[in-house]
């Protein structure tokens, strides 16, 4: 019992006396406490102050997101057409890191690759060796058919570390028709250029998104979740444009251009000018969204070509040499900017004689002129205000016109008058209203307005002359753009009503839910009805009277305005102004209430040809072709009126077994006459055939008793033949001439092309289609 | 009195083997054997994706089944040592200090290469790192020395010299086979052993500033290390290569918050934290147990220890005194490195967590180590036996 206490006094005695002990006391505090407080507020930072710091560092660190794409929406013409499209492929591309983890035969995948996707199986080594990197691309774009080997080559040989990846590819079934309009898309699926630019946000929809955890190496996590954003497909987008009008005003154009050898290209549009729409648009020398990198221009590719070889040929890291690539590298990347551009609606030009149109219009609808106001041109007058003489393009001068007159014979002088009865004010109000000073806001990318002058320009005469105000009237020295002229010139013949143009009538969803209609927006009134309703009545007068007769088109009532201008800022490398021309020619059909307005422009035709520049030789009879398809498409009514039935095409009747009188009536239902041999009692042959065409108002070979003539002539040559001249020479040999465009009875029309090339065999009363061209139309 | 004698008797009767006829300290004990329970718990979790991952997902507890081969040796090896008599490692302690040396010296001649650092000896089939064992002779030899020097320790010639010495019979093998977290470990160990046995704290004051001016030396020469100290400050520098390890870390323990995301259910144990199931183990434990967790870990490791220490305290003479301080100690500076390194406190320096980090070796010594402390603690409060 004593003995305890003793020890334990003793132990006692020993914990506080021994400076072993008390430093084991300061130890224990130290590292048994001390030292963990530190690590405690650490982690109270840590896990509880940053705690959402690291949280998300974390989950981002663990969290895979897979995105799932959404297919691009199509764009159709307006019968449902298929412009765009996509079409599922896929990307290959190798894991250099799983391909070494999995010691995959390299040489041998290379070779297979290689061979498969057409490219270095060295190259390809190349890619797998860089074992940094997890994702290397070694195809882009394969077919399904060539995914399929690939795949099964891997599962074959058990390969890890060649992967697909499926993509999209857009597909243009009408290549270049309308490319500028419908656009394309880069490399990473986005729209450039046009309508898959201008509608990109509709027709990408939007990806999808998978969020897994995911343990690292791709390990399976049991304590994960998944997070789904589903993905919506890309809306479809239905085009007001028609690709059988595309095509056929783009044929007329390239015809245009070969036949007068343009030589900078060529742009047209063809407008419903009630509503707006965008019927077709064009723009030439195009290129194939297909492979839009490409320059179609082989002259452009040509050149291109030829500053890569020499460049190429300079020693490598030279001045040279580098100079020479940029300077290549410029060029090809100005070569591919010019052909996508959209010259309708991006690119500014002189009206020329076509502005004419407005600036009667603005003088009729405000009264500064009527119908019956007078003018004298002499070929040049000296205008108040005006430093230069004006010229009109007639030298000889138009002598005594009225309002009429001036607009059918395009007359400068005429205008300059007008001009100055309107005044600068009136005339910049008229500018304003027609919206030449403003985009015309159609739904496509890239629209830019032109260039008009300063208000004071026009107005304050006192100052600055009359110079702009009187060119201004005749469309010269400024710019505007083809779609803002054709929507003004709308305007002055639908009644007054200035338009919105568009070219997207509706968007609808990959359920086929209309997402948006477009409707036809008037913007303002332009001017009154009644000096539209007159303006038509001129503007018709300028194709049966005027400078633009080469656009008739028989049975179809056409109006329009042609226009030369020069281009007024284009150079030489001697800085002296180019004599380069742009053609153009406005159509409106039909003039009793138009519907549908065509312009076409043609820049820079050749000299070489010998054929006269001007708007009335080349671009007017090229909108009337263009008219004279499109117009039996679009269901407008045809009708012949005395003088141009030679131009109405009728199917031959079967005569045969009627009585002469008979036949005499059924010809004369369809504008035919007979002419009689023989004398059976009924007919018994016909020249021409059941079923062939021939010119209204022609005379047939009816046979009575008798077997019709078989035998063949030798077509002629008729180019430059008068009418009377051709009429002549086809009756002699028994054929029958068809009479397209110009169908003016005078000397100065002559035929400028013909159906069947000359020296060839065909039977006789075979009808011969003649176009006749006024060649020496002016403006 | 009656009472507690009653129980002295019924220890007695329940140990009668023992020769000091006295039960071991239970709260040590079961201290002890709660860190191994909780530690071999975490170790299934935080290598349970590794494991699932080396074996293509066939066996998740490829780590813990040698882990708890290891702790079933260690175990026995702790009822082993806590039924030695205390005076045996002192009667042992040179011929144990000797052999430790030959040990480290023949690693560098015999020994085994893992993971690009040669510290592995195969010894009859068994895998061993022999400086888990020179860190234990070490230890068992200082507190040979304290007795040994007494009052001298005071004097530089025993207290600096003579332990210094000793120590660096461990140090040099250890510095030639380029182990620095041992060394490191071992001088820490050797510092606080020194300064218990009563070596003069200006020395050690001193010993320590020479410490840091040769790391600082160390570090300005050398580039590796430099690149660690940057690694260390701005681990978010560089992510991918040498702030990797750190980030992880960090993205565990931060993204454990209060509660942590529950037992089992780290997710950067996925083979986003490198050394998930070893040195880092403590960051899943944060991750998956959030702050409360942590510090009950914690805590766990303080009280352990400050028993530890509480049992050097009531040791019934000097030598048993340090020896259970010493190695008290041992899991004390190991405990404090491993946690301070996973929160980027400290640079990293490749220290396990006791009982917790996957380590046979290491574990099984631990636990034989604290067989000592438990032997130790059967005699507390009795007369020296082999007072000087």
């Amino acid at each position: 019992m004593g003995k305890k206490p003793k020890e334990k006094r003793s132990y006692d005695r020993l914990r506080l006396n021994s400076g072993h002990h008390r430093r084991i006391l300061l130890v224990s505090v130290l590292l048994g406490l001390l030292a963990f407080v530190p690590v405690g507020v650490r982690l109270y930072a840590l896990m509880i102050e940053s705690y959402d710091y690291y949280a998300g560092l974390a989950l981002r660190n663990q969290t895979r997101t897979t995105t799932v794409t959404a297919n691009r929406g199509d764009i159709y013409d307006r019968n449902m057409n298929i412009l765009a499209t996509s079409v599922s492929v896929e990307n290959v591309y190798l894991d250099p890191h799983e391909l070494k983890q999995s010691k995959a035969n390299i040489p041998e995948i290379s070779a297979f690759l290689g061979e498969l996707l057409e490219k270095d199986p060295d190259w390809i080594a190349e890619q797998a060796a860089d074992t940094t990197k997890r994702y290397k691309q070694v195809g882009a774009r394969v077919d399904e058919e060539t995914a399929a080997k690939i795949r099964a080559y891997i599962n074959e040989k058990d390969v890890s570390g060649i992967h697909l990846e499926p993509t999209a590819q857009r597909v243009y079934p009408f290549a270049s028709l309308a490319a500028q309009v419908i656009g394309f898309t880069n490399a990473g699926g986005d729209g450039s250029e046009g309508v898959e630019a201008a509608y990109d946000s509709f027709l990408t929809g939007s990806a999808g998104k998978v969020i897994t955890t995911k343990g690292n190496n791709e390990m399976d996590m049991p304590f994960s979740y998944e997070n789904y954003i589903s993905s919506r497909q890309g809306d479809s987008v239905i085009l007001t444009l028609d690709t059988t009008i595309q095509a056929c005003l783009e044929k007329q154009m390239e015809a245009a251009m070969a036949r007068y050898d343009v030589q900078n290209g060529a742009f047209g549009l063809v407008m419903n000018c009630k509503t707006g729409e965008i019927l077709a648009m064009a723009t030439l020398g195009s290129y194939d969204p297909n492979n839009c990198l490409e320059l179609a221009d082989t002259g452009a590719a040509d050149q291109v070509e030829q500053l890569r070889l020499a460049y190429l040929a300079q020693s490598e890291g030279s001045e040279a040499y580098e100079a020479g690539k940029k300077a290549y590298e410029e060029a090809l990347s100005a070569a591919r900017l010019k052909q996508w551009r959209n010259r309708v609606l991006s690119d500014g030009y002189e009206p020329g004689s076509t502005f004419k149109v407005l600036t009667m219009a603005a003088a009729l609808d405000c009264g500064a002129i009527d119908l019956n106001t007078s003018f004298h041109c002499s070929g040049a007058e000296q205008i108040p205000g005006r430093s230069q003489l004006l010229h009109c393009w007639r030298s000889a001068g138009h002598g005594a016109e009225q309002t009429p007159q001036a607009l059918q014979n395009s007359c400068n002088i005429a205008f300059a008058h007008i001009a100055l009865k309107l005044g600068g004010a009136r005339f910049y109000e008229y500018i304003e209203k027609f919206g030449i000073l403003e985009k015309t806001g159609i739904d496509l990318a890239g629209e830019s307005k032109g260039v008009f002058f300063d208000k004071a320009l026009v107005t304050n005469t006192d100052k600055w002359g009359t110079a702009s105000l009187t060119s201004g009237s005749f469309g010269q020295t400024f710019k505007i753009t083809p779609l803002q002229l054709v929507r003004a010139i709308s305007s002055v013949v639908n009644g007054g009503n200035l338009l919105e143009p568009y070219i997207v009538s509706e968007i609808v969803d990959a359920d086929g839910n209309t997402v948006m209609k477009a409707e036809p927006t008037v913007v303002r009134q332009t001017i009154s009805k009644e000096t539209s309703d007159t303006m038509r009545t001129l503007i018709r007068s300028v194709v049966t009277e005027g400078t633009a007769k080469n656009a008739n088109v028989a049975g179809f009532s056409i109006g329009g305005k042609t226009g030369t201008s020069e281009k007024i800022d284009v150079f030489d490398e001697n800085g002296q102004r180019v004599q380069d021309k742009i053609v153009s020619f406005v159509g409106i059909a039909p003039m009793e209430d138009p519907e549908y307005i065509v312009l076409v422009a043609l820049d820079t035709p050749s000299r070489e040809t010998g054929i006269y520049i001007s708007g009335g030789v080349m671009a007017a009879p090229t909108v009337g072709a263009v008219m004279a398809d499109i117009l039996p498409y679009l269901g407008v009514e045809r009708t012949f009126s005395e003088t141009d039935i030679a131009g109405q095409e009728i199917v031959m009747e079967d005569l045969t077994g009627l009585t002469a009188a008979d036949a005499e009536r059924k010809l004369k239902g369809i504008q035919l006459t007979a002419k009689f041999s023989g004398t059976g009692e009924t007919v018994t042959g016909q020249i021409p055939a059941a079923g062939q065409t021939v010119p209204g108002g022609s005379e047939v070979l009816v046979y009575l008793g008798q077997e019709p003539e078989q035998r063949s002539v030798v077509v002629p040559d008729f180019t430059g033949m008068n009418r009377q001249q051709a009429s002549d020479t086809a009756g002699a040999l028994g054929l029958y001439i068809l009479v397209k465009g110009n169908d003016e009875i005078s000397a100065a029309v002559t035929v400028t092309a013909q159906s069947e090339a000359k020296d060839t065999q065909v039977p006789v009363g075979t009808t011969i289609t003649l176009e006749f061209t006024d060649t020496a139309a002016r403006d | 009195m009656a009472a507690e004698r009653d129980l002295h008797a019924k220890e007695n009767r329940r140990f009668r083997t023992l020769r000091a006829g006295e039960s071991v300290d239970y709260p040590f004990l079961f201290l002890v054997l709660l860190l191994l329970t909780v530690g071999l718990a975490m170790l299934y979790s935080a290598s349970y994706a590794q494991s699932e991952y080396d074996t293509s997902y066939e066996i998740s507890t490829k780590y813990l089944q040698k882990q708890a081969v290891c702790a079933a040796i260690g175990l026995v090896a702790m009822y082993f040592f806590s039924r030695i008599p205390v005076s045996l490692w002192h009667k042992f302690a040179w011929l144990l200090y000797g052999v430790s040396i030959v040990l480290l010296l023949s690693v560098l001649v015999i020994g085994e290469e893992v993971n690009g650092a040669r510290r592995w000896i195969n010894l009859a089939g068994i895998q061993f790192q022999p400086s888990e064992i020179a860190k234990f002779t070490m230890i068992v030899l200082f507190a040979r020395l304290t007795r040994l020097f007494g009052q001298e320790a005071k004097q530089f010639r025993y207290g600096v010299m003579g332990f210094g010495m000793a120590l660096m019979g461990i140090l040099v093998p250890l510095a030639l086979e380029k182990h620095l977290s041992a060394i490191m470990l071992m001088g820490m160990v050797a510092v606080v052993m020194m300064f218990v046995a009563g070596t003069s704290p200006k020395w050690l004051l001193a010993g320590a500033g020479a410490a840091a001016v040769f790391v600082v030396v160390y570090i300005s020469f050398m580039g590796y290390a430099g690149d660690r100290v940057t690694a260390w400050l701005h681990p978010e520098l560089d992510p991918g290569d040498t702030g990797y390890q750190i980030l992880q870390s960090l993205y565990a323990i931060g993204s454990g918050g209060l509660f942590g995301l529950g037992y089992g259910k780290s997710r950067q144990k996925y083979l986003y934290l490198p050394f998930q199931y070893n040195d880092y183990i403590f960051a899943i434990c944060c991750e998956e147990l959030g702050l409360v967790g942590a510090v009950a870990i914690i805590a766990l490791f303080a009280v352990t220890i400050l028993r530890g220490y509480w049992i050097a305290l009531h040791a019934r003479d000097r030598f048993s005194t340090v020896l259970a301080a010493g190695l008290t100690t041992l899991i004390a500076v190991q405990t404090i490195l491993n946690l301070c390194v996973v929160t980027n406190l400290l640079p990293s320096t490749g220290i396990a967590l006791p009982f917790f980090s996957y380590g046979g070796t290491a574990l099984a010594v631990n636990l034989g180590e604290m067989g000592i402390v438990l032997s130790i603690s059967r005699h507390r409060n009795q007369r020296k036996i082999q007072e000087e």
